[in-house]
């Protein structure tokens, strides 16, 4: 049976009905059109479904929707302002870290929630941080330079 | 990827928890980080008709270290562990396998109690918080018991949990002056993959620098994880050294009973969970000389 939930997405209130045995990223994909957040694996394992919920990343395939009741919820279609891309996005564009582009809302989240705790991480730091989202084109090092230029610690 | 039909329970308190396991007993599964059940689920592995999630339980969330016993909630998250300011000054053997275990993104939801319940003979946290002398409190409508962690693994994926019990809190003795821990897992990768050995190492010295307490638990070599008895016994009554280390790494190896698959064979296994053994104690004796 269908349970009314209410959530936050990108700083939009909504009110939705979800079954039990929903995703977290099905919700997202399918019943609110937003498909930037990728489907891959389902396993928790590659990181393409990545989402910041209540200012951590999480998988979102590992979520249940009904679980994310009350929560707040950020997706790759939250990081643009009125001022445009946000720096991690432009950094990937900028520096070649997108290829086909499958991983890069993970990758894009899961680099903005590094640098939001620590600002000029090192390289180590970086790889680790990333470390549950995979790049099939194997794309990491300009994926790397793109966080790292970012990064206060240039 | 389809999940199976379940109805969804969201208790807020332990109370009512309870009284939904009493009622569906096995036809329930608790939730938590959700990182095992859920690919279970997918997998069809697990179909359970109730789904009780713990999530929403406040008491489940504690950790309290200010008496002799350091308490941490089944809700705390590895993410916690492996960031508590605590748990690296008190328990950092824990902090270091909450810090390799998974990925950041399984770290941010998996907890310690669901590490615990899924009984994964490579688990990450099973070695040191055995290492440690922990037990755990199971509460279920009928009340409370402690089981330590020493029985309560009983093989992959089975524990002592009765289908109406749930692991509520971890329970450790606060290290004493003069005691350490280590742990190190090897794995291919240092991002989710699973470990081929990992080993918990952890001694605490007498007034003259005797070891008068060792306990030495490896992972990955056996159904569930265990105590590499004859190890122990190596260490107990002597003087710490690497001499010492290299032949409780020996009985310790002798103690293992790895398979071969493909993560490694068995023949390799044997001799790492030697060589962690001594490795681990380097570093648990390190930190024993260093804590007064």
């Amino acid at each position: 049976m269908k349970k009314l939930i209410n959530l936050t997405i990108n700083d939009r209130n909504y009110e939705v009905a979800v079954e039990p045995n929903q995703t977290l990223v099905d919700l997202l994909r399918y019943q609110l059109g937003l498909t930037g957040t990728k489907k891959g694996c389902e396993m928790g394992d590659c990181g393409s479904c990545t989402v910041i919920m209540d200012g951590k990343a999480v998988n979102s395939c590992l979520v249940l929707a009904i679980q994310a009741n009350g929560r707040n919820i950020l997706t790759i279609e939250g990081l643009e302002t009125d001022q445009g891309l946000h720096p991690v996005q432009e950094a990937f564009v900028e520096k070649g870290a997108i290829q086909c582009g499958f991983c890069s809302s993970g990758m894009i989240l899961s680099a903005k929630t590094l640098l939001d705790q620590n600002p000029a991480p090192s390289e180590t730091e970086i790889r680790r941080a990333l470390s549950g989202n995979l790049c099939r084109c194997t794309g990491y090092q300009k994926i790397i330079e793109a966080v790292k230029s970012v990064s206060t610690q240039k | 990827m389809l999940l199976p039909k379940f109805d969804f329970h969201e208790p807020t308190t332990l109370k009512e928890a309870c009284q939904i396991l009493a009622e569906y007993g096995t036809k329930a599964r608790l939730i938590a980080g959700g990182t095992d059940l859920m690919v279970n689920m997918k997998k069809k592995i697990l179909s359970p008709k109730q789904v009780v999630s713990i999530s929403r339980i406040p008491e489940l969330k504690k950790l309290d270290a200010s008496g002799d016993i350091i308490r941490i909630g089944a809700c705390f998250t590895v993410a916690e562990l492996s960031s508590s300011d605590v748990i690296q000054k008190l328990l950092s053997s824990l902090g270091e396998g909450a810090k390799n275990l998974g990925t950041p993104l399984i770290r941010n939801l998996a907890t310690i109690g669901g590490n615990l319940g899924s009984a994964r003979p490579a688990a990450d946290l099973p070695p040191s918080l055995m290492a440690y002398g922990a037990q755990v409190v199971l509460n279920s409508i009928s009340g409370e018991r402690k089981v330590s962690l020493d029985k309560f693994f009983l093989g992959p994926g089975f524990t002592a949990l009765k289908p109406d019990e749930i692991l509520t809190e971890i329970q450790i003795p606060a290290p004493q002056p003069r005691s350490g821990a280590g742990y190190i897992n090897i794995g291919i990768r240092k991002g989710q993959d699973c470990n081929i050995v990992n080993v918990a190492s952890f001694i605490e010295l007498n007034h003259d620098g005797i070891i008068q307490n060792a306990r030495i638990v490896m992972g990955c070599v056996g159904p569930t994880p265990f105590r590499a008895g004859s190890a122990e016994k190596v260490l107990i009554g002597q003087k710490p050294g690497s001499e010492l280390f290299l032949r409780a790494g020996s009985a310790a190896s002798s103690d293992s009973t790895p398979i071969d698959d493909l993560r490694g064979s068995a023949a390799y296994k044997k001799e790492m969970a030697g060589l962690l053994t001594r490795k681990t104690l380097d570093i648990a004796f390190h930190e024993a000389t260093h804590r007064q």
